[in-house]
């Protein structure tokens, strides 16, 4: 009895210990490139110039960085080694206002913030001065719901996550309506539904990558917006974890000049870097205070030269990473 | 200017008056996760008539609010309004924001 016993249990554990390897082999791939080094940190909590109260958002052009400091409802420009420069923007809901800014997106010579509060995207000027207003509050066709996120095509168009809108809206310039992927309002796992989506990124052609918030992965829709692929975890459905390629709730995403894809991993306190086609490249950051730790890396931008930089939300700073050799 | 004056100095007194005599609701939730949750939950409250302070904690999942003389938050309506903003209400204690204990 007792060896019966015995060989069951013999069976099980070479079951299980079977299962651990295909999973390991099939879902937590290796890294493929050096990754990434860090090189500096700027920031701190409080609300002078050069402090920040929840920075939410990060942008980057040739020579100043963006960075959305929402509780300070102001957005702050730094040259790329953190040297404070300027910033715009106070509480309220007029022109030039904030309400909680988020994700950012630069295109041209504009700065696009979500403008989570008060339901709209706000256009300035590289240099603060407040061009337009896109949207309102509302459920029906270009208006949001705590809208997250903005990418800008190249003819003007904007993609948004409206966050508890479940959905991505595609706006003309003029805020019309193009088309919307996603259920207005409800939440879904399946391919094209989201679970609070919070950012998008534009590659060149207009493939659209979603960070798919609370469903822990990453969807991708091909230019005519027909769903392409999706990753995070095992069948990029809800699954969360601290593995290379799964995600712990993904709050940002931006893609590089070669069309890899950077995603702000939050709870994970990493920066995760993909292929266009979702293979896992590498990784940076871990949990904590010191350099090169992050307290939930929130948003990510990558410079024309490859230089990334990552706000670092609960530890109130921006941190500058560069590539590896 | 010194009317002005006068007047922000008035106006910060009722207001700190009438917030005195107010009520601090502090409610438990599940699901309170990143800030985009915290500031969601915190622009619905907002938008309630007679709410003052709002303190969001994500780690404790606790929900701190300061309400006027006279505004009352209910069970029924915050069940709605986290339900709304994505989450599960549990609990709610209030005390009088003079001091005194109203349901602990």
């Amino acid at each position: 009895m007792g060896e019966i016993v015995l060989k069951a249990l013999g069976w099980i554990t070479a079951v299980l210990l079977g299962l651990v390897l295909i999973v390991w082999l099939v879902w937590i791939p290796s890294a493929r490139e050096p990754g990434y080094a860090f090189v500096a940190a700027w920031g701190g909590p409080g609300n002078a110039p050069g402090q920040f109260h929840d920075p939410t958002g990060v942008a980057v052009t040739d020579s100043e960085v963006f960075v959305s400091d929402a509780r300070n409802a102001r957005i702050q420009v730094f040259d790329l080694d953190g040297h404070f420069k300027r910033w715009f923007g106070t509480k309220g809901d007029g022109p030039g206002q904030l309400g909680r800014p988020m994700n950012l997106s630069i295109a041209g010579d504009e700065l696009y913030v979500a403008d989570y509060w008060n339901d709209r995207i706000q256009v300035f000027g590289l240099d603060g001065t407040p061009h337009r207003n896109i949207g309102k509050t509302g459920k029906g066709p270009g208006e949001f719901n705590a809208p997250s996120g903005v990418a800008v095509a190249g003819n003007g168009d904007l993609y948004i996550a409206d966050f508890y809108g479940q959905r991505i809206q595609q706006l003309h310039a003029d805020g019309s309506f193009v088309r919307q992927w996603g259920h207005t309002g409800k939440v879904g796992i399946l391919a094209g539904e989201f679970n609070y989506p919070i950012d998008v990124a534009l590659t060149d052609d207009r493939t659209l990558y979603v960070a798919d918030g609370y469903n822990d992965r990453v969807q991708v829709f091909s230019p005519d917006g027909k769903f392409l692929r999706k990753w995070g975890g095992p069948f990029a459905m809800n699954i969360f974890g601290p593995f290379n390629g799964w995600f712990a709730t993904v709050t940002g995403i931006t893609i590089d000049r070669s069309g890899n894809v950077f995603v702000a991993d939050f709870y994970n306190n990493r920066v995760q870097k993909f292929s266009p086609d979702g293979t896992f490249l590498s990784t940076f950051g871990s949990k904590g205070t010191g350099p090169g730790q992050f307290e939930k890396a929130i948003a990510v931008a990558v410079a024309r030269n490859g230089t990334v930089f990552v706000a670092d939300f609960a530890n109130n700073r921006i941190q500058k990473w560069k590539p590896k050799p | 200017m010194k009317k002005v004056l006068a007047v922000m100095m008035l106006s910060m007194l009722w207001s700190a008056a009438t917030f005195a005599a107010g009520t601090e609701y502090r409610m438990r939730v599940d699901g309170l996760a990143c800030p985009y949750c915290a500031y969601g939950i915190e622009k619905k409250l907002k938008a309630i008539e007679g709410v003052g302070k709002i303190d969001v904690d994500l780690n404790a999942g606790l929900v701190v609010v300061d309400v006027a003389e006279g505004v009352a938050l209910t069970e029924p309506q915050m069940k709605t309004l986290f339900q709304d903003a994505g989450f599960t209400y549990r609990s709610m204690t209030e005390k009088s924001l003079d001091g005194g204990a109203k349901n602990e």
